[in-house]
Parts: C-alpha cells; sequence; structure tokens
C-alpha cells in the first residue's frame, strides 16, 4: 500500500513537472518584467533611493528615463530639484516650469522656480521675473516677495524703499533687517581721497586714519628721518648725499601716498566681505525665510 | 501528501523564479564589470549601486561595493572608496572577503598620505590575522606606507621580513645610500661656509656663499683694526651675519630638497616601473 | 570677522564632502610624489615673471645675493619679487611707488598687528594685485587659502 502510494506520488509529480515548466516559464516572464532592473518602474524605486542618498545626479538620470514612460508630477519636481540640489539651477529653473499648471504642486514648482532663479545668482533675471511674470505662486507670495527684497542685500543694485523692504521680513528679525539696510546703504567705508590726501599732509596720517596705526607711525618716522639727513647733509655742504636723501625721502614720501590711497581700498574690500559674509550666513542660518518642502 | 505536493510546487515555483532572477543580478554584475574594465568608473558606480538595491539575498553585497570602493579609487576620491570598503568589509562572508578589503582601506590610506591611519590599520590587522600570507602582505603594505612618509630605512625593514632580498627592500637600501645628511651638511656650513652647499653638489652657489663670507669676515676685521667700530659692527650685523647665516639655510635647504628629489624619483620610477603591487 | 571666516572654512568640506558625485568624473592617475613644502621651490617658479632690464637686474641680484643670504623676507611675494611684479603689471610709475609703501610696512616692527592673511608657506601673504587701486582686483584671502 504504501508503495503504491510512493509511485502514484512520483507519477503525479511526473506529470505536473512539464506542467509547471511551461507555466512556470509564463509566470517567471511575469516576474521577469518584476524584476528587470531597467524597466520604468525599476527605474523609478532606484531613482527614489538614489534621491533619497543624495546621489542626485544620478538618481536625475533614472527620473529621466522614468518619465519617457510616464508623467508624474512629482516626479517631475524631483528630476527638477536634483539639479537645483547639484546646484545646476537655471536647468533647474527650467524643469520646474513644466509643472506650473493643472498641478496639486504648481504653487510648490513655482516657488521652487523663483528660489532656483534667485540662488543661480543672477539677480536682475530672478528680479524681473518675479515682478513682471505671471507664474506667481498664490500659496507663497510673501516668500518671493522675501527673496526678492534679499537679493538687494547680494548685489550692488539701488535698495528699494526702506519701509517696504522691512515690512516684508517677520517682526523677531525686523531690527536685524534694518541694520542690514542700513550697513547696505551707508557702509563704514573709509575714503581713498581722503587717505592720500591726509598722508599728503603729514606723512602717514592716511595711515592712521585708516587703521593701519603702526604702518602709519612707521612712514612718519622714516620721512622723517630722511628729511633730517638732507638737511643735515645739505647744512654740511654734503651737496651730493642731500640730493640723494631727498630722493629717497620724496620717494618715501610718494609711495606712502600711494599705499594709503591703496590701504583705504583694502579696508573697503574687508568691509564689503565681511558685510557678504554676515549676509548670508544670516539668511542660510534661517534657510531665507522658506518653508522646507518634503517632497 | 498533499501538504506535501503542496511544498513541492512552492519550492519549484520559487527555485525557478529565483533562478532567473540569479541569473538576472549576476549579468547585471558582468555589465557592471565591463563598464569598470573600460574604465567608465562613474557609470560602472551607478550599475554596481542598482545591483545592490534590487539585490535582495545580498548575494553580490560583498562583491558591488568592493568593486565601488575600487572604482572611487581609480577617481583618485578616497574617502568614498574607504567607505565602500568599510561597507564591503562589514558584509564579507569569511576571513579572507575582510582582509581584502582592509588592505584595500589600508592602500588607500597610503595613497591619500594618511600613512599614520594606514599603520594603525596594519597593526590592528596584525593582531588580527596570523597566517604567514597575510603576515607577508601586511609587512609588504607597511613597507609602501614607509616608503610614502619618506622613511626607508623601516620600509627596507619591512620589506626585509618578507623575505631578505626583496625587490623593494633593495630600492630602499639604495635610496637611503644615496641620500645626503641634513645634519653634516649644516654642521660643515657652520665651520666653513659655502662646504654644506658644495657637499650636495651646489657648488657655485656654495663658491659665492664662501666669498661673501671670506670678503665681509675681511671687511669686518679691516674695520675694527682701523678703529672704526660704527662701520665694523655695520657690516658685521648687515652684511656678514646674514651671509653666514643663509648660508647654514641654504645647506639644509640644499640637502632636503635633494633628499626630497632622490625619494621622488625612486618613488616615480616605482610607479612607472615596478610590476608588482602597487597601492 | 574671524569668527565668520572660521565658519565659512569649517563650511566648506561638509558641503565637498556630499559633492563627490554631483559632477560626472573621470580615472584620475595619483602622482606618488611627496610635496615640498618648502618656501623657496613656490617662489622660484615665479621667477621668470617681468621684462627687460628690471627682470635682468633681479636675476643678477637673485643670483648673487638673495640666493644666499638667507630667508629674510616675512612676505609672500618677498619684497625684490614684489618689486619686479609690480613694475612688470603696473610701470615704471606706479611700481616703484607701490614698492615704496611695501618696503615701509616691512621696516614696521609691527606688521604681525595688520590682519594680512598667512599664506600656507606660513607668511605674510600680500600681493601686488592688491595695490593696484583697482577694486576689483583685491582680493581677501582667507587665511591659509591665499595665493596660487
Amino acid at each position: 500500500m504504501n508503495r503504491i502510494f510512493y509511485y502514484s506520488n512520483k507519477l503525479i509529480l511526473l506529470l505536473i513537472m512539464p506542467m509547471f515548466i511551461t507555466y512556470g516559464d509564463i509566470l517567471c516572464q511575469d516576474s521577469l518584467k518584476e524584476l528587470d532592473l531597467f524597466s520604468y518602474k525599476s527605474r523609478l524605486k532606484f531613482g527614489n533611493h538614489l534621491y533619497l542618498e543624495k546621489d542626485y545626479l544620478r538618481a536625475s538620470y533614472e527620473f529621466r528615463e522614468y518619465l519617457k514612460y510616464e508623467d508624474n508630477d512629482t516626479i517631475r519636481f524631483k528630476f527638477a530639484n536634483c539639479f537645483y540640489n547639484i546646484g545646476r539651477y537655471l536647468e533647474a529653473a527650467d524643469n520646474f516650469k513644466s509643472i506650473f499648471y493643472n498641478s496639486t504642486i504648481q504653487d510648490e514648482s513655482r516657488l521652487a522656480y523663483y528660489k532656483s532663479l534667485f540662488f543661480s545668482g543672477d539677480f536682475n533675471l530672478f528680479r524681473n521675473s518675479s515682478r513682471n511674470e505671471i507664474y506667481l505662486p498664490e500659496k507663497y507670495l510673501s516668500e518671493v516677495n522675501r527673496l526678492y527684497f534679499t537679493s538687494f542685500l547680494m548685489d550692488n543694485s539701488v535698495l528699494p524703499d526702506t519701509a517696504n523692504f522691512i515690512s516684508a521680513f517677520p517682526d523677531s528679525n525686523k531690527n536685524d533687517i534694518r541694520n542690514f539696510y542700513i550697513q547696505k546703504k551707508f557702509p563704514q567705508y573709509k575714503s581713498p581721497t581722503t587717505a592720500a590726501l591726509l598722508s599728503s599732509v603729514i606723512p602717514g596720517l592716511g595711515k592712521i586714519y585708516v587703521g593701519n596705526i603702526t604702518d602709519g607711525l612707521t612712514s612718519f618716522l622714516v620721512t622723517g628721518v630722511l628729511t633730517f639727513l638732507a638737511i643735515d647733509n645739505f647744512n654740511h655742504k654734503h651737496s651730493f648725499r642731500g640730493w640723494l636723501f631727498t630722493g629717497l625721502g620724496a620717494f618715501f614720501y610718494a609711495g606712502n601716498i600711494y599705499g594709503s590711497a591703496a590701504a583705504a581700498q583694502i579696508f573697503n574690500a574687508g568691509v564689503k566681505f565681511n558685510f557678504d559674509n554676515n549676509v548670508k550666513l544670516y539668511f542660510e542660518k534661517r534657510n531665507y525665510f522658506l518653508p522646507e518642502n518634503n517632497l | 501528501m498533499i501538504k506535501l505536493l503542496g511544498k513541492l510546487i512552492l519550492f519549484f515555483f520559487v527555485s525557478l523564479v529565483s533562478v532567473q532572477a540569479q541569473y538576472q543580478l549576476s549579468s547585471q554584475f558582468d555589465y557592471a564589470n565591463t563598464l569598470f574594465k573600460t574604465g567608465n568608473y562613474f557609470d560602472a558606480i551607478t550599475e554596481y549601486k542598482r545591483l545592490i538595491f534590487f539585490d535582495s539575498t545580498k548575494t553580490f553585497f560583498y562583491r558591488s561595493s568592493f568593486q565601488i570602493g575600487k572604482c572611487y579609487k581609480a577617481g583618485a576620491k578616497f574617502d568614498e572608496a574607504i567607505k565602500y570598503f568599510s561597507i564591503s568589509e562589514l558584509n564579507a562572508s569569511d576571513d579572507f572577503e575582510r582582509f581584502d578589503s582592509k588592505i584595500e582601506i589600508v592602500r588607500c590610506n597610503i595613497l591619500r598620505g594618511t600613512t599614520s591611519r594606514a599603520h594603525q590599520l596594519l597593526n590592528e590587522m596584525e593582531l588580527t590575522y596570523s597566517g604567514n600570507d597575510s603576515k607577508d602582505s601586511i609587512n609588504y603594505w607597511r613597507g609602501w606606507a614607509y616608503m610614502f612618509e619618506d622613511d626607508w630605512t623601516s620600509a627596507a625593514a619591512s620589506f626585509a621580513k618578507i623575505n631578505p632580498n626583496h625587490e623593494l627592500k633593495l630600492i630602499c637600501n639604495r635610496v637611503e645610500k644615496d641620500k645626503v645628511s641634513v645634519t653634516f651638511a649644516t654642521v660643515i656650513s657652520y665651520i666653513l661656509p659655502g662646504a654644506g652647499q658644495i657637499y650636495t653638489g651646489n657648488f657655485l652657489s656654495g663658491l659665492l656663499s664662501l666669498g661673501w663670507n671670506v670678503l665681509s669676515a675681511y671687511l669686518t676685521i679691516n674695520a675694527f683694526n682701523a678703529e672704526r667700530i660704527f662701520d665694523g659692527i655695520a657690516i658685521l650685523t648687515l652684511i656678514w651675519q646674514r651671509f653666514y647665516r643663509g648660508n647654514i639655510q641654504n645647506a639644509a635647504e640644499f640637502a632636503e630638497s635633494k633628499n626630497i628629489d632622490i625619494a621622488n624619483s625612486a618613488l616615480i620610477n616605482l610607479q612607472k616601473q615596478f610590476r608588482g603591487a602597487k597601492p | 570677522m574671524i569668527k565668520s571666516i572660521i565658519f565659512c572654512l569649517l563650511l566648506v568640506p561638509t558641503l565637498s564632502k556630499a559633492q563627490t558625485d554631483w559632477v560626472k568624473w573621470d580615472a584620475v592617475e595619483v602622482s606618488y610624489k611627496i610635496s615640498n613644502a618648502s618656501s623657496k621651490n613656490i617662489i622660484t617658479q615665479k621667477q621668470n615673471t617681468g621684462s627687460g632690464i628690471i627682470s635682468f637686474l633681479r636675476n643678477i641680484y637673485g643670483f648673487f645675493i638673495s640666493e644666499l643670504d638667507g630667508d629674510n623676507c616675512p612676505f609672500y611675494p618677498s619684497c625684490s619679487h614684489f618689486f619686479v611684479q609690480a613694475i612688470s603689471e603696473s610701470g615704471m610709475i606706479k611700481g616703484p611707488l607701490m614698492f615704496a609703501d611695501r618696503f615701509i610696512r616691512d621696516l614696521n616692527f609691527f606688521k604681525g598687528k595688520n590682519s594680512y592673511p598667512i599664506h600656507r608657506i606660513g607668511k605674510f601673504y600680500d600681493p601686488v594685485s592688491n595695490y593696484t587701486l583697482n577694486e576689483q582686483m583685491i582680493e581677501i584671502a582667507l587665511s591659509g587659502n591665499g595665493g596660487d
């Protein structure tokens, strides 16, 4: 009995086997599609994984392939955002444009578009499009407006009216913004002309005015000693030495006038560098008063 | 009976699918390897990453991450390379694989110039692996680390542990012999100005230095003899002292730069000519 | 100011790390050469700048004196290099004035108190381009980041 059971078992298996193989093939082909590493669905999965890993360039390749087969606004947004994160802002802006209409995330895309233009560093382009175009996101009008005013702190355009400028920012930050505004409008520069004039009256005074006090004193001493030597030698009828020291004195006197002007310019460049840096750090720390996007 | 049959069916189905999947994955691995071999490292990384992502059984995890590390290494992105070699180390299935990953990390550290980290890793490895082959391998890479540190004596000692007549040991010995002594160059310059420069082969500079020192010494002594004390002190401090100090500085600098040139030409030769394993 | 500069320097490495694969890269061959950090090598690279008679005189000065009397100038580029560079870039009128100014600044005993950035070879970084009276050319170099 047992044996019969055993054989029948085998027989069934033998009968079923070919069936399995044929069906199995069909089943496998289905599952193969699932497993095809280069199908558009796989591309999407892999792309999302790369996106989370911040491997944005590779993610953008995968999304591009995916978008050839299926249209999906979220993926379009992510695709554009890849370029934004890499720092290819103008490409990002172009890609965000494709989600401006008839989409649930059109406002987010529009905001991202303005962000891209802003961070591209072409503030004129940004300001023109944020004033004139019809792309403005209804949900994020105040954000774009803030970016508009922030851009003025970052380049050399003529600053807009104070009241408008400051009212665009939240109350708690208004003081800081006012300070930045004042510093931008009336920077604490030292005039190179004044420095040069001061140095031509008293050697070294221009340098002291700029803040390089020891440099100023040194050049006062050097020109002073050379002048003294010149006069002393003329008094003792050493006319060659007299003229030599006169020449040297004049040389350093002129050099100091020139150097005072240059020092004032270097001072100004330092002030500007610090201001730009502080503004950048301040806004970066507050994410430019923009909402975090969770897409 | 039916239970058994059910199990059989399930097993059959699963194995068929997984065989197909394995086939898919291994052909993906081959594809990535082709990219790697043709030097297409950036794209190779993409494909290895794809393989890792879809490889649910983690069959290719070790090999892929190891290869990604190699790609980054080829692109001189050592931080990333070390990261991926460490991942491969964590996913290694046996001690050999683990050893290979660690050695790769050491090699990256040598190339990156962080040789102290390489030494630290090699010391740790020495405690774990006691086989003769692994000992040799550890000493070999320790030798390379020393060479990159410009410490040729220690490098020679490391290679000698593998084989007293090791090819690299002989090279290290030769470099050590060719090098000049910075201390000696400095000391003889103190005694005879210019001697240090001449010792390092800069004859013209040495002679000029000697000339300046003799001239300023003559002028100084002359001035003191003629009781022109102020002139004497001026020449002594402004000219003689300057050239004397400069001569010593130059001797040390020439010796150092000559040593670096010797070391560099040896290293470049190794990079271009040496046929064995290189970092 | 210093705080903000340090902050900037801290930011740079964290940013650059994430960016490894944001631009497609190719294989790079790493040279096994040990870098020679001595200041002389860096300066001699610039020795051929300059023109005509001034450069000739400077080469003579360099060969007979400056190469032999040790390392005396606390600035990078050194005063004599500054002179040649200033003349070749700004002409015979501005150049000497720039040099006169530099010379006085070199005489200043307390120059360390001024805010010169430190070049990576350990000297005060004071490039000619800062003194041409052209605001665009002034570089506010971060510490250790100055120069070529």
